[in-house]
């Protein structure tokens, strides 16, 4: 093909995919149920303002954030999943870029494919383990 | 009496060699197209609304016209941000589409999706919140689902009762809002 052509079919591909910023796929794909700030809706979806830090600096706490149903089953990329956690972690979880590991897409990948079946008593055990 | 007669007649008969019958026609003509256009000579039209202009072009502008208030009308389904609600317009309900009628809760956990604003050209993000706590408002029902995925993919699904996830026990659904949380970059 022409390089016109191939041109014009990538920037076809690029203006099908809608990418957002994480902030907006957080608002689209989390903020429904785990409301603006991360603080949920008492007895009915457990804030993560507190969790999500702690989580993310141990190796379970990692596969459970990227394991839960949420964020597993959403339409997300995995390139797209690694930035909304990375970004919730920042601006929910009060975590300093130092404070832990940012998720990368083969992570992500890493992860995704295996359910988690049992996400409340996996959510205890981690508590417990981090608090 | 006589003489009237025939003053008549010689009137009418010099009317008739002077004049065809085609004259009639020609002159009563240019009187009905010269009156039609009339109103069309080089006035102020822009001066008028353009809704009223409109009619010479069959009112597709009027249906135009019509479109675009609605879209900019708050209480219309086809208002730009009802792009994807599903229930009734709080708007019409006494609230409004960013607040509650009286004697409803709005619910934490809600549905959220993309609409364009065509004033602007932007897209927005806009957040569904759900009024709770009465029976049904039952006015302005819109049903609007772009981008609202089936209910086995339930994070996206507008289909839901979102005031079952109130914790306070408000789960009888009233109304809708639509409200603007961010601009979708």
């Amino acid at each position: 093909m022409r390089p016109a052509l191939l041109w014009l079919v990538a920037c076809t591909l690029a203006a099908a995919v809608r990418a957002y910023e994480p902030e907006v796929n957080y608002m689209l794909q989390c903020m429904g149920c785990h409301t603006p700030d991360g603080s949920g809706e008492p007895g009915r979806v457990p804030s993560i303002r507190d969790t999500i830090l702690p989580f993310a600096r141990v190796a379970a706490g990692r596969r459970y954030l990227v394991q839960v149903p949420g964020a597993a089953q959403s339409t997300l990329s995995d390139a797209e999943l690694a930035a909304v956690l990375n970004w919730m972690i920042v601006e929910l979880g009060h975590g300093t870029p130092q404070a832990f590991a940012p998720f990368t897409a083969a992570e992500i990948a890493e992860y995704r494919r295996t359910p988690l079946i049992d996400v409340r008593s996996e959510r205890e055990r981690l508590l417990a383990l981090t608090h | 009496m006589n003489r009237l007669d025939k003053l008549a007649e010689a009137s009418v008969r010099s009317v008739a060699r002077r004049t065809s019958r085609r004259s009639l026609l020609a002159s009563l003509g240019a009187l009905l197209v010269g009156g039609a256009a009339v109103p069309l000579l080089p006035i102020a039209r822009g001066a008028e609304p353009p809704a009223k202009g409109a009619a010479r072009n069959g009112g597709a502008d009027d249906k135009a016209a019509a479109k675009a208030a609605a879209l900019q009308d708050p209480q219309s389904c086809e208002y730009w941000r009802h792009c994807a609600i599903d229930g009734y317009l709080c708007g019409c309900c006494g609230g409004s589409q960013h607040s509650c009628p009286p004697g409803t809760e709005m619910s934490a956990v809600t549905w959220v999706g993309t609409c364009h604003n065509p004033v602007d050209g932007l897209d927005y993000v806009v957040s569904y919140n759900d009024c709770c706590g009465k029976s049904t408002c039952g006015r302005c029902l819109c049903n609007r689902n772009e981008r609202d995925t089936p209910i086995y993919i339930p994070f996206q699904s507008n289909d839901y009762n979102w005031c079952s996830g109130s914790s306070k026990g408000n789960v009888a659904y009233h109304c809708s809002t639509a409200r603007i949380v961010g601009q979708a970059r």
